[in-house]
């Protein structure tokens, strides 16, 4: 269950994305396989923002991948860098562009903040005195 | 089969064999050739009329070429052998061995010479690892091709695909477990091979994923000798008086060198760890060796600052232990990262990578002036600003906390020491998580200062320099409140979760030096302990002081010595002006790397020098290892007194006895080039009378 590359990257929010490094822009282009067909995603990165588009244009950075390994992205299921090591997405072009996806898309869902295990701690002592 | 490893490397390529050049897959010892992590080949055996070879000499012409010559026979008193052999090895992104065989009998030789091959596939971090066990894997598929004169070995699973191919240039009978020649030489003559091996990582279209990536298609290899004779003679040259010192010297820039890899997806080099273990990018090693070489060999700092900017944690995982802003422990390529059987692929389980990070970006500047990169990298250094409070505040008391939210594979010990022991109490009780280690709040300390100063002269944020320097002052106040024990005169540790110290002496009180997060009515104390018989073993500070329950001097962190952790405490003993006390610790750690020669290695048992005389080697301990070269270039700055101060180098020498004169010549920076002298006492006596 859960969303879909496709549905995620139509909803995403087109205003300011802080943790994006400001210096950095390119298009990524996201080549979507499933049954023979490829659908195409055009992400223009620039002072911060992503803009997503329909596009077979050429792009700084192309990245290939089954429909279904994109939607393990859109759900923080699965890290860009290990679906590259397993070749279940293949690039070309500005790799250093490929690592913005991992702010782009999700992280996993359940992940703890630190500090929630800082006040487990203390709560912990808490219990036992 | 002998125990001496002999080794070439190319970055995070490398290929560990026996003395006769032999590959033998044996426990313990990742044996074979390797790259990217992954083992291409862990058999390599030569014989001639199915007889091993002995070795006569060896020359390790370069860390990538080695030559052995051999005679056939196991070892015997009397060699007369008519048929010598030559294996002539080279490493860059393939292998190659040339074989040479000469015949000098006035008869026709007719032999058989043999080449066994085979390969696991293995991961480096599974052979690292062997306690962990592993599930079934898929068994390679071997293609013999007599025709082309080929072998080729090929693992898969699913889309991973890692390819092993040997070629010989000379005809040969190939079969599934390697290559067979049968050869005659004529009277005096001679035949040679060479055997090439390409491994090859396999992305889209089978074709190798290195070349799909521009930056490794722009990366032009070849040339690697003039590319050590160019790194050699970019680095300053040392003139010294002292015997060995400069072999030393050029040795630890050569190891330096060795270390080198380009990453995939990027387009300079950058340092890994070091041999065997680690031949990968390690966010905290690279950061160190950087730090330390920077007067020397200040190109690898920006390709590593921007490497790790690139890196830099994007989002919450508890499986890589990461946050938004953290800065990377370690990057592996291997099969178990690939498919998260370990978290290592990119993993973040480091509290001290990130405020280092930001040390390391002002420091950079300090020396190069560099201020397009301080700008270019304001939004990551910010980040890691950040990480430190809203990420690094476990428990909201204002230290910089450790806790591993990957349980089963993470890191214990999330800071230097990070063997699972490490950090433990006088009485060996370990505290409970999160834990503040002490040199954390330091390095925090540090950050932040620094950060202020990039933010004012750089970012034009005078605001968050005034924030960050509040929070700086307030550190140290609140440092040097709860971490100092007053009755044992040292600070601890480490504080546990609820703000109880663990009170154990250990080298990391020399780290608070270098950080400048020391009270100064308190920097003798800690001068003198790190100084002190507990702490000081002849060669070097230990990591934990003896007369403590947990000390064993063959302890990676519980009392042996590591030159990196010595060049960070001298430097931090210079600062507050303890030129004596640096002294000692800069000539122990030279004394033990002349003493052993080669490569200085990452550890060395912490043993009082008076018992041993010669340094004990730890079987765990590899070399080389980029942040223990690293280390003895920091030392000699640290010696010099070499400090930037505006647009001038600064030199203040304190040279320990017996170093008679230094000269470092042609050093880089902000000034262009620029030389410093020093002599210690005896040279500067016997000086004077030329003086006037």
């Amino acid at each position: 269950m859960g969303t879909t590359a496709a549905r995620y990257l139509q909803q995403l929010d087109t205003g300011r994305r802080p943790d994006l490094p400001a210096a950095t822009s390119g298009t990524v282009r996201l080549d979507a396989r499933v049954d023979g067909c490829t659908d195409h995603w055009y992400l223009t990165i620039a002072d911060q923002h992503v803009r997503v588009t329909r596009s077979a244009d050429d792009a700084d950075l192309v990245v290939r991948a089954d429909t279904a390994v994109l939607d393990g992205l859109a759900r923080g299921e699965t890290h860009v860098a290990t679906a590259l090591l397993r070749n279940d997405l293949t690039v070309r072009g500005n790799v250093q562009l490929l690592m913005l996806l991992r702010r782009i898309f999700p992280g996993p869902a359940g992940a703890r903040h630190p500090r929630e295990l800082g006040r487990a701690a203390l709560a912990g002592r808490d219990g036992r005195s | 089969m002998s125990r001496e490893r002999v080794h070439v490397i190319a970055g995070n390529a490398f290929a560990i064999s026996d003395a006769q050049g032999d590959m033998e897959d044996a426990p313990d010892t990742p044996v074979g050739l390797f790259s990217f992590d992954t083992r291409f080949l862990s058999h390599w055996v030569l014989s001639i009329d199915g007889e091993g070879l002995n070795v006569l000499s060896r020359d390790d012409m370069t860390y990538f070429e080695t030559r052995f010559f051999l005679v056939p026979g196991t070892a015997s008193h009397y060699v007369d052998a008519d048929v010598s052999v030559i294996r002539h090895r080279s490493i860059n992104d393939s292998f190659n061995e040339r074989i040479t065989m000469l015949n000098h009998s006035s008869k026709p030789a007719d032999l058989t010479v043999r080449m066994d091959m085979g390969n696991d596939f293995a991961d480096l971090a599974d052979l690292a690892d062997a306690a962990e066990g592993r599930g079934p894997r898929p068994a390679a598929q071997v293609t013999a091709d007599s025709a082309r004169g080929q072998l080729v070995l090929r693992y898969q699973r699913e889309r991973f695909v890692r390819e092993t191919t040997v070629t010989s240039t000379a005809p040969s009978d190939v079969d599934e477990r390697g290559m067979t020649f049968r050869i005659r030489i004529e009277p005096e003559g001679k035949w040679e091979t060479d055997l090439h091996i390409t491994m090859t990582i396999r992305g889209e279209g089978a074709r190798d994923l290195r070349n799909d990536l521009e930056s490794h298609r722009n990366h032009v290899r070849g040339g690697m000798r003039e590319d050590l004779g160019a790194w050699l003679a970019r680095a300053p040259q040392l003139v010294a008086e002292r015997d060995g010192l400069e072999e030393t010297y050029r040795g630890s820039l050569a190891d330096l060198a060795a270390l080198r890899y380009t990453p995939l997806a990027y387009n300079a080099q950058v340092p890994v760890g070091g041999l065997p273990w680690t031949m990968a990018l390690c966010g905290r090693d690279s950061i160190i060796t950087c730090l330390q070489t920077i007067a020397f060999t200040p190109e690898l700092t920006p390709a590593t600052l921007r490497m790790l900017a690139l890196l830099q944690g994007g989002q919450l995982d508890d499986v890589h232990d990461e946050e938004p802003g953290k800065i990377l422990a370690q990057l592996r390529y291997g099969e178990s990262a690939a498919f998260g059987d370990r978290p290592d692929g990119l993993y973040y389980g480091a509290a001290d990578t990130t405020p280092l990070f930001v040390v390391l970006l002002d420091e950079y500047e300090r020396w190069s002036g560099d201020t397009a990169l301080i700008r270019e990298l304001a939004h990551p250094a910010r980040m890691a600003l950040d990480w430190i409070d809203e990420y690094g505040d476990l428990t909201g008391d204002g230290y910089l906390r450790y806790q591993r939210r990957n349980e089963r594979h993470g890191v214990i010990n999330q800071c230097w020491k990070n063997s699972p022991d490490a950090i433990a109490d006088a009485q060996g009780r370990e505290p409970p998580f999160p834990r503040a280690t002490c040199e954390l709040q330091g390095y925090a300390y540090d950050a932040k200062l620094r950060g202020a100063r990039l933010a004012r002269e750089f970012w034009g944020d005078p605001a968050y320099a005034d924030r960050l320097e509040r929070e700086a002052a307030e550190l140290k106040d609140r440092f040097n409140r709860d971490f100092w024990l007053p009755e044992r005169e040292y600070y601890a540790l480490a504080l546990g979760p609820y703000g109880d110290p663990v009170d154990a002496l250990s080298s990391n009180i020399g780290h608070l030096l270098w950080s400048g997060i020391v009270a100064d009515d308190r920097a003798e104390a800690v001068a003198e302990h790190l100084v002190g018989p507990r702490l000081f073993s002849g060669w070097g500070v230990r990591t934990f002081a003896s007369g403590q329950r947990p000390y064993n001097p063959v302890g990676s962190h519980l009392g042996a010595v590591w030159p990196s952790d010595n060049g960070l405490i001298a430097a931090g003993l210079r600062h507050y002006r303890f030129d004596a006390h640096a002294a000692r610790i800069a000539a122990g750690i030279f004394d033990m790397a002349q003493t052993l020669g080669g490569a200085v290695p990452e550890v060395i048992a912490g043993y009082e020098r008076s018992l041993t005389k010669y340094p004990v080697q730890l079987p765990s301990a590899g070399r080389p290892q980029s942040w223990s070269s690293g280390a003895l270039l920091m030392l000699l700055g640290t010696m010099l007194g070499l400090r930037p101060t505006g647009d001038n180098l600064l030199v203040n020498p304190a040279l320990p006895n017996g170093f008679g004169r230094v000269e470092l010549l042609d050093i880089p920076g902000r000034w262009g080039r620029t030389d410093a002298y020093a002599g210690d006492r005896s040279s500067s006596s016997r000086s004077r009378p030329r003086l006037r």
